[in-house]
């Protein structure tokens, strides 16, 4: 081993620092180097060297210049004949050089490349933390969201019925550990404000699946999914931290969750990560009633994947455990399957062609922008003409020439991405405040951030954006034949003519892509506006809404939960300015939904179409205080309580589809299948109503008396939620009820106080969002494109000016004169909105998910979008025209 | 005069004219890092040591030597450090300066 610096050290140490310090500096260097190559080994003495060599000249430089002693400036030795990096270096030097010189062209290009890519960062980073990333799990490949799918009803991952959840648990054997869960919210209370608490109802092993183990106590035992055993909890951190301080002497004590005592057992790690917020996690309590039943969906299910079984072999042993279920329980099985998909994709999977559609967008302004930028340096290589001529007949050879100019153009780009990258962060950070709540619970959403990963990307795509503008102008601007451009002056014919056909074609593929930009904006703002004249079915203005559970501990039976709603009515419709009120077992666009499959009495049991419907427990007056319309029978009333004949009101959904021929007034019906049916008769017909979303047509829905114990049990797990038409908003209101509710109980937390209008609209914020986005590179598109125009029409102006004034001078109008350039434009113009248009049918395609009402191929989108881009055609037109038409015919003549 | 000196000698100037006082005949940039690093117990980048020495040399505080290259320093010599008389002048004022100031309030600060 020999005792000196490593290579390079020294060397660097004598070009940076004075001539009578670096050979003692070195000497210290390497006292202290040698020290520690002996104790910590020959890497990390190296890395410390060098970190110790680089930091004192820059310290050493920095000193010397801040008092007016500069060292000499750095470099002068790297200069040598023929090397790679001199040229290299010169060629960079020039760049600057000629960029700087060119303020208006620096400025515009800088401009058009900081757009594309900082758009493309922006949307790549989003795209990349929420589709690419592996969630926050180990061997997050291996957990896997199990669904049902129904393909006769079109459902490919929906709810599960616990019944089978369980089957499958038992029968399977290709899962780690699997878990049914269900998101919902517990009410906390003793030991200050009540409060309710985002809760996850898993069955134990959920831990087991995400591979996550508690930070303090630990996880649900196997025991704790039976009854009476159940009443364990774990805690988030963040709960843990905010209720209780952080206090590690939790476990073991006693917390009140809807009235009953629950045994803290753990806290999750601070790293736990659920796609929606979880303050505490209960084991799923089973219910005999619900339990039994394969009727009712409800649950989602997780499971984590054997090392050594693949998702194909998982899949196959979930259908055969499916087709087994089915031949055991035809009534309610048929037609059903378990279906397997990877967390992260099910998760995902409603925003993934919206994300997929913005990359491709936001391509397509880097690609207009790159064109933009090619003709803005092919006008440019046309004034270096000379220069160019001149440095090959001096001997410089093509291949140096094309590096040359494509150093420039990828240190343009470079530049270019600089900002691009000011443009991501402020794009992110809009994005972030501007985000719909759906897009809250997406994984990843909080960890988009300009990265390593994404910094990567930015320099890859600057780099490839530069290459890519500046290949078409470097080949065509070094290919000259030098006698003739030393002597000919550039005018007309050669190269001028194919520069022009160069720069007419990169103008006519922004023209199209600009139009296939603007018809996917075109298609997505008819969408959006069919979407806001869809009508919900109801009155959504003046309706504020709010969610209560109350704890089977102190309503244990159907009389106590119906006397807390009654006196809560009572009192809610006696406030000022309320006009009506009601409850509901699931709101409107309040994300609550259920459903069950029913008999008709009558009826053959099996029936080629699935005999299921909505079930929502109402009180009197909800539908009224909805605006929904009675269009047959009559309404509920208080009297269709315990006692009474059980009764029930269809949507006409429900009506149509089951009843298409004959009135159902007076039919009976009933959910569930075992045991004997509770016999329901229905009283009426009410009108349809939008529950989860505008854009999905009405399923059917069965209204049921609250009063009536059918089904009570619902009603407790889900709550119900109070609705009040008001002339007061949801923050004038919510004082009111709460108030309301603790007059009846004190210790009953009331929920968050919404407005109806205010549901609806966060329901397509997701579309607006997209919309906004989509526009807005449409826009920028059409910018990039009119500039890019107007460039090229102002540069065939010039180039035409001596024959402009000939035919002037020969008697041609500034009528004609102007028609001359504008035929040109024309004919771009129509190649352009033809290429576009043949390319946005096929690439709208891709759209066909996100639009509602209209279709991919609308006439009526893509006249006016093509109106639109040959308008903007013709404005790009018009200064350069009217300029050729004001040529004094004189001047012309004289120009050379 | 003196006055002057001292207010423009910087604390951690000081601590390097120290440092190198301590060390009489052998100061150089890793001895002197070492005795401050022992004395103050405080950790010091070389980098400001050297521009330290530096700056005081400039300042006409310190004036400098080079011994014979050695081979264990691959054949580089050391760059000694000495006190020009003006540097302990400006440190005897400085010394004084706080004295003075310190008189008193050895029962609060001490």
């Amino acid at each position: 081993m020999r005792d000196r610096l490593p290579r390079g050290v020294d060397a660097m140490l004598r070009r940076l620092l004075p001539g009578d310090l670096d050979g003692p500096i070195a000497g210290d260097l390497l006292e202290e180097y040698l020290d520690l190559r002996a104790h910590k080994g020959r890497v990390r003495a190296g890395f410390w060297v060098w970190w110790q060599a680089v930091r004192l000249s820059v310290m050493f430089r920095w000193e010397r210049a801040a008092h007016g002693r500069p060292l000499p400036p750095i470099g002068d030795e790297l200069r040598r004949p023929g090397h790679m990096w001199d040229s290299l270096r010169q060629d960079i030097g020039f760049g600057v050089r000629m960029l700087r010189r060119q303020p208006g062209f620096t400025g515009v290009a800088l401009l058009a490349l900081a757009l594309g890519i900082g758009a493309n960062t922006a949307i790549f980073s989003v795209v990349d933390a929420v589709l690419w990333r592996p969630l926050p799990y180990p061997e997050s490949d291996r957990v896997l969201s199990i669904g049902e799918q129904r393909p006769k009803e079109g459902r490919t991952h929906g709810p599960v019925a616990s019944a089978d959840f369980y089957d499958w648990r038992r029968d399977s054997r290709s899962f780690v550990a699997m878990a049914g869960l269900d998101e919902t919210s517990f009410n906390l209370s003793g030991g200050g404000e009540p409060e309710r608490l985002p809760t996850l109802v898993a069955s134990p092993g959920l831990l087991d699946v995400l591979a996550v183990a508690p930070g303090l106590g630990r996880d649900f035992r196997a025991e704790e999914e039976i009854d009476g055993r159940h009443h364990v909890v774990l805690l988030s951190d963040g709960f843990w931290r905010r209720r209780f301080g952080s206090d590690p002497s939790i476990v073991g004590r006693t917390i009140t969750l809807n009235g009953n005592p629950y045994n803290v057992v753990g806290v999750l790690p601070a790293a736990f990560w659920w796609q929606t917020r979880v303050d505490i996690i209960v084991p799923n309590a089973p219910l005999a009633q619900v339990d039994s039943t394969r009727t009712l969906h409800w649950m989602r299910v997780v499971a984590r994947l054997k090392p050594e079984v693949s998702l194909e072999r998982a899949r196959a042993e979930l259908d055969a455990i499916g087709q087994r279920l089915s031949e055991r329980y035809p009534g309610e099985n048929t037609g059903h399957l378990p279906h397997a998909m990877r967390l992260q994709e099910a998760m995902v999977r409603d925003v993934r062609p919206a994300l997929l559609v913005l990359l491709g967008a936001v391509g397509l302004v880097l690609l207009i922008a790159c064109a933009n930028v090619a003709t803005l340096l092919l006008a440019k290589a046309t004034g270096r003409q000379r220069e160019i001529a001149v440095r090959v007949a001096l001997g410089a050879g093509r291949p140096r020439l094309v590096r040359q100019m494509l150093t420039e153009s990828v240190l343009l780009a470079l530049l270019g991405g600089a900002a691009g990258l000011v443009v991501a962060a402020a794009a992110i950070a809009a994005f972030q405040t501007l985000l719909p709540a759906e897009f809250a619970g997406l994984p990843g959403i909080a960890r988009i951030a300009i990265d390593a990963r994404v910094l990567g990307v930015a320099l890859i795509v600057a780099t490839v954006t530069g290459l890519a503008f500046g290949t078409i102008p470097a080949v065509a601007a070094s290919d000259l034949r030098v006698g003739a451009m030393l002597t000919e002056e550039g005018r007309g014919g050669g190269s001028g003519a194919r520069s022009w056909r160069l720069r007419a074609a990169l103008v006519v593929t922004e023209m199209a892509l600009s139009l296939v930009l603007l018809v996917g904006a075109g298609l997505l703002l008819i969408s959006f506006k069919h979407l806001l004249d869809v009508s919900p079915g109801f009155e959504p203005q003046h309706l504020v809404a709010t969610p209560t559970v109350l704890p089977s501990s102190r309503y244990d039976n159907h009389a106590q939960v119906t006397a807390f709603y009654q006196a809560l009515l009572e009192r809610v419709r006696a406030m000022p300015g309320v006009e009506a009120a009601g409850v509901v077992s699931a709101l409107p666009f309040g994300r609550q939904d259920a459903r069950l499959g029913f008999q008709i009495e009558g009826r053959m049991m099996q029936s080629p179409i699935p005999v299921r419907a909505h079930p929502r427990l109402v009180s009197s007056g909800y539908l009224s205080t909805l605006g929904v319309p009675l269009l047959r029978g009559r309404a509920f009333t208080d009297r269709d309580a315990d006692g009474a004949p059980d009764v029930v009101l269809i949507n006409s959904a429900a009506a149509r589809r089951f009843w298409p021929q004959d009135d159902p007034i007076g039919r009976r019906m009933a959910f569930g299948f075992g045991g004997t049916p509770r016999w329901m008769e229905i009283v009426g017909v009410v009108g349809d109503i939008k529950h989860a979303s505008l854009d999905v047509e009405s399923e059917p829905e069965a209204y049921l008396p609250f009063l009536q114990t059918n089904l009570s049990t619902m009603a407790r797990s889900m709550g119900m939620t109070l609705v009040v038409r008001t002339r007061s908003d949801a923050a004038a209101m919510a004082p009111l009820l709460k108030a309301a509710v603790a007059e009846i109980d004190r210790n009953q937390p009331l929920g968050i106080v919404s407005q109806m209008d205010r549901l609806i609209a966060d329901s397509v914020a997701p579309r607006r969002l997209n919309l906004w986005l989509v526009s807005a590179f449409a826009v920028l598109a059409l910018v990039l494109t009119a500039a890019g125009l107007y460039g090229v029409m102002a540069y065939l102006v010039a180039q035409r000016t001596h024959e402009i004034g000939v035919r002037m001078a020969l008697g041609a109008s500034r009528a004609s004169v102007l028609g001359l350039v504008i035929r040109q434009v024309g004919v771009l113009a129509i190649a352009g909105i033809s290429a576009g248009a043949a390319g946005a049918a096929a690439l709208t395609r891709f759209l066909a998910t996100l639009l509602f009402g209209v279709s991919t191929t609308d006439p009526y989108v893509y006249v006016v979008v093509s109106l639109l881009v040959a308008g903007v055609a013709l404005l790009a037109a018009i200064v350069p025209s009217s300029r050729a038409a004001g040529v004094d015919p004189v001047t012309a003549l004289r120009l050379p | 005069m003196a006055m002057t000196d001292v207010s423009t000698l910087g604390e951690f100037e000081q601590v390097v004219l120290l440092a190198i006082l301590r060390l009489a005949d052998e100061a150089y940039a890793v001895t002197v890092r070492d005795e401050i690093v022992r004395c103050t117990a405080r950790d010091v980048s070389r980098g400001s040591v050297y521009i330290t020495l530096d700056r005081l040399e400039t300042k006409g505080y310190l004036r400098s030597r080079l011994a014979d290259p050695t081979p264990e320093r691959g054949g580089r010599a050391k760059r000694y450090y000495a006190l020009r008389p003006r540097a302990v002048e400006a440190l005897r004022e400085s010394r004084r300066a706080l004295v003075a100031l310190w008189r008193g309030l050895e029962s609060v600060l001490a």
